[in-house]
């Protein structure tokens, strides 16, 4: 009997006793949603806890101050930065060039004068100006920032009247960060210092600029409130650095670069590459250990849903074995009748598994969607928990492996579970079909 | 060969041929709860190519017994069966089952129909599992339903078909792959007396076109009359019936 044929018999075998093979489906099903759930929101949990680590940057993210490296504390994540070093063009282009390197970030810091547009939430007064600081980062790769958007957008790449402003921005005004969305589209006035030297007295003036705010983002590329295009950041800093700052009284930086962020090939390239840029002559710092240790205890909270998974997944293998060899007994007269027609106990043996095969893969389609909408559904109340909360939003995410996974192994699950049943059928006597009753 | 009456039916030269039967001290026995029972005992048979034999005997002679060792459906314990050519001594497993293909068809009392195929495809089913193709077995089961009188009910599962439909369908099951020897054990012991008489006729007219043997097992006397040889199973062992 051919497998196809095989498959046809079997097909037909399913729809008897429908409500102990509905039954039986089920089981299979609640497995596979359960395992399928679960394995989502673990790796969607993953992702998130990851994604704080990081604060939305590449997990192999390394952070190169504009200082001189501490060879006492190389090996710590936050390590004490030396004394201050300018970042050079010629420095950048080394640490590009190194083999562990995938990707190089300048970050361009600039003291401002801030203006905001709209009043705080509670006060009473108007506007209050504040000293501050555009950060600036090259935004065309933004899943390589450390930048997670809470409202609105990042700046459009080299743009000159946008910028983004932080929970820091927020805060100033009294504005919550639930209402984040109250800024975005308001305008700020960013004024970079500069010291014009005169014959009596200095003159203080400034590059005044009023850009569009289009995002609230929580950043860790530097230190500010304001967050904007790279091209942004340089123009106002050669503004400020033309000019004298006398007692550092505006902290104008010396560097063109306030610092870099360095992506690395893998997390296992991050000491490497740290201890190279170290020899290049410049601090840098990442939770390298910290997220090493936080993988290994995901890893194991992982195995253990998974082991949950399993556990339900065998209990439906039992009951399919259960359900098939009442089956082989109910239809004993049936088997002896094929093999009076001249069925082989091979193809016997291959009908019954095709069946639990058939059970296994409804079963694995029906609890993996199930799964997946249990998976989505969870996630978007957590989801709207957490920006209640006035915190970065997380989106449930169900990768394709997983669902091949799933169902792949509800059927492969079931197949193992049939082979007891169908062996047991194989090996009925042909005599059966005679037998009485 | 006898032929008691001349309007009963022989066998005749058409169609495949019949399969001669040689058995020779058969002996089965079953081992019950209750110690070993002896079915057929010392038993010996001879039944020329295209014979057409009714068995009686009473419930529990091992009637049935001895059809499931000529079909193969056992392996005899002792003695030697040899049906066509075949000595079943020795053969198991997947030799049995391709003797059964090759050489049987069986006709049960509980017409035993897959509950969850149609008469079409129940036909079909024997006709795949020797190995005919979609199209030829889906031909040739056309034709014998046609041939027993039910194409136009070939759709139907046998839970739609009535108790001497259902045998009917058996019978084209039992004759698609143009069997030599053809096993009855008690064909119309579930059916009517009208469905029963048209059952019978249509095996023997199966029996007479195709040259087919023919072994009917049956506690009917007036059926077993039928037969151009009538055998009793008595104490184990084969005498001629009255």
């Amino acid at each position: 009997m051919s497998w196809r044929d095989a498959a046809s018999l079997a097909w037909s075998g399913v729809g008897r006793r429908f409500g102990r093979t509905v039954l039986t489906i089920f089981s299979v099903a609640l497995a596979a949603a359960l395992l399928t759930a679960l394995l989502a929101v673990a790796g969607t949990a993953r992702t998130r806890v990851l994604s704080q680590l990081t604060r939305g940057g590449p997990l192999a993210g390394i952070r190169v101050e504009a200082a001189a490296p501490n060879f006492a504390q190389l090996q710590s994540d936050d390590p004490t930065p030396g004394a201050p070093r300018p970042i050079t063009n010629g420095a950048v282009a080394e640490i590009a060039a190194l083999p562990e390197v995938e990707a190089v970030l300048p970050v361009v810091s600039v003291p401002e004068f801030v203006i905001p547009s709209i009043s705080p939430t509670s006060g009473g007064r108007g506007p209050r100006p504040f000293a501050d600081a555009l950060v600036g980062v090259s935004v065309r790769d933004p899943e390589i920032l450390p930048v997670s958007v809470v409202a609105g957008r990042l700046p459009s790449a080299g743009s000159l009247r946008e910028v983004c402003v932080t929970e820091a921005y927020l805060n100033r005004l009294h504005i919550p960060t639930g209402q984040a969305d109250r800024v975005v589209g308001t305008h700020l006035a960013l004024g970079a210092p500069r010291v014009f030297p005169g014959l009596a007295f200095d003159q203080d003036r400034g590059l005044w600029i009023k850009p569009e705010i289009v995002g609230v983002v929580a950043q860790d590329a530097g230190t500010g409130a304001i967050l904007g295009s790279v091209q942004l950041a340089r123009r106002q800093l050669a503004f400020a650095q033309a000019g004298p700052d006398p007692g550092g009284s505006f902290a104008v930086p010396a560097s063109q670069y306030s610092g870099l962020l360095v992506v690395a090939k893998g997390l296992n390239d991050i000491g490497p590459a740290r201890q190279r840029i170290a020899a290049i002559g410049y601090s840098t710092s990442a939770p390298q250990q910290l997220i090493q240790s936080v993988l290994r205890y995901l890893h194991v909270v992982e195995i253990v849903l998974s082991g949950i998974g399993l556990i339900a997944l065998l209990i439906a293998a039992l009951g399919i074995a259960g359900a098939m060899l009442a089956a082989v007994r109910e239809r004993r007269r049936e088997i002896g009748v094929l093999k009076a027609i001249g069925a082989r106990d091979r193809d016997v043996r291959r009908v019954f598994l095709v069946e639990a095969g058939i059970i296994g893969l409804i079963g694995g389609v029906v609890g993996t969607l199930a799964g997946v909408a249990m998976a989505l559904m969870l996630g978007g109340a957590v989801n709207r928990y957490l920006t209640q909360q006035g915190l970065a939003g997380v989106r449930a995410t169900v990768p394709l492996g997983l669902l091949l996974a799933s169902v792949l192994g509800s059927t492969v699950l079931a197949l193992v579970a049939g082979v007891a049943p169908a062996q047991r059928a194989a090996r009925l006597p042909a005599r059966e079909a005679v037998a009485e009753g | 060969m006898t032929n008691p009456t001349s309007d009963r039916p022989s066998a005749t030269d058409a169609g495949v041929g019949g399969a001669a039967i040689r058995v020779r001290a058969l002996s089965h026995a079953f081992r019950g709860p209750e110690g070993t029972v002896d079915v057929l005992r010392d038993l010996s048979l001879d039944v020329e190519a295209g014979d057409y034999v009714a068995i009686t005997g009473s419930s529990g002679a091992g009637k049935s017994t001895l059809l499931s060792l000529l079909g193969g459906l056992d392996a005899p314990q002792t003695g030697t069966v040899e049906v066509g050519g075949t000595n079943l001594h020795g053969l198991r497993g997947d030799g049995l089952a391709a003797y059964r293909r090759a050489t049987v068809g069986f006709v049960f009392q509980h017409f035993g129909l897959v509950e969850t195929l149609s008469a079409q495809e129940n036909v079909e089913l024997a006709a795949a599992l020797a190995g005919l193709g979609r199209a030829a077995r889906r031909t040739e089961a056309s034709r014998l339903l046609d041939a027993v009188g039910l194409s136009d009910r070939a759709g139907h599962r046998p839970a739609k078909l009535s108790g001497g439909e259902r045998q009917r369908v058996a019978i084209a099951r039992a004759l698609v792959n143009a069997p030599r020897l053809v096993l009855a054990d008690e064909p119309t012991g579930n059916l009517d007396e009208e469905s029963a008489v048209g059952v019978i006729g249509l095996l023997e007219r199966a029996h007479r076109r195709l040259g087919t043997t023919l072994v009917l097992v049956t506690h009917n006397r007036m059926l077993a009359a039928r037969g151009s040889r009538r055998l009793r199973l008595v104490d184990g062992s084969l005498v001629q019936a009255a």
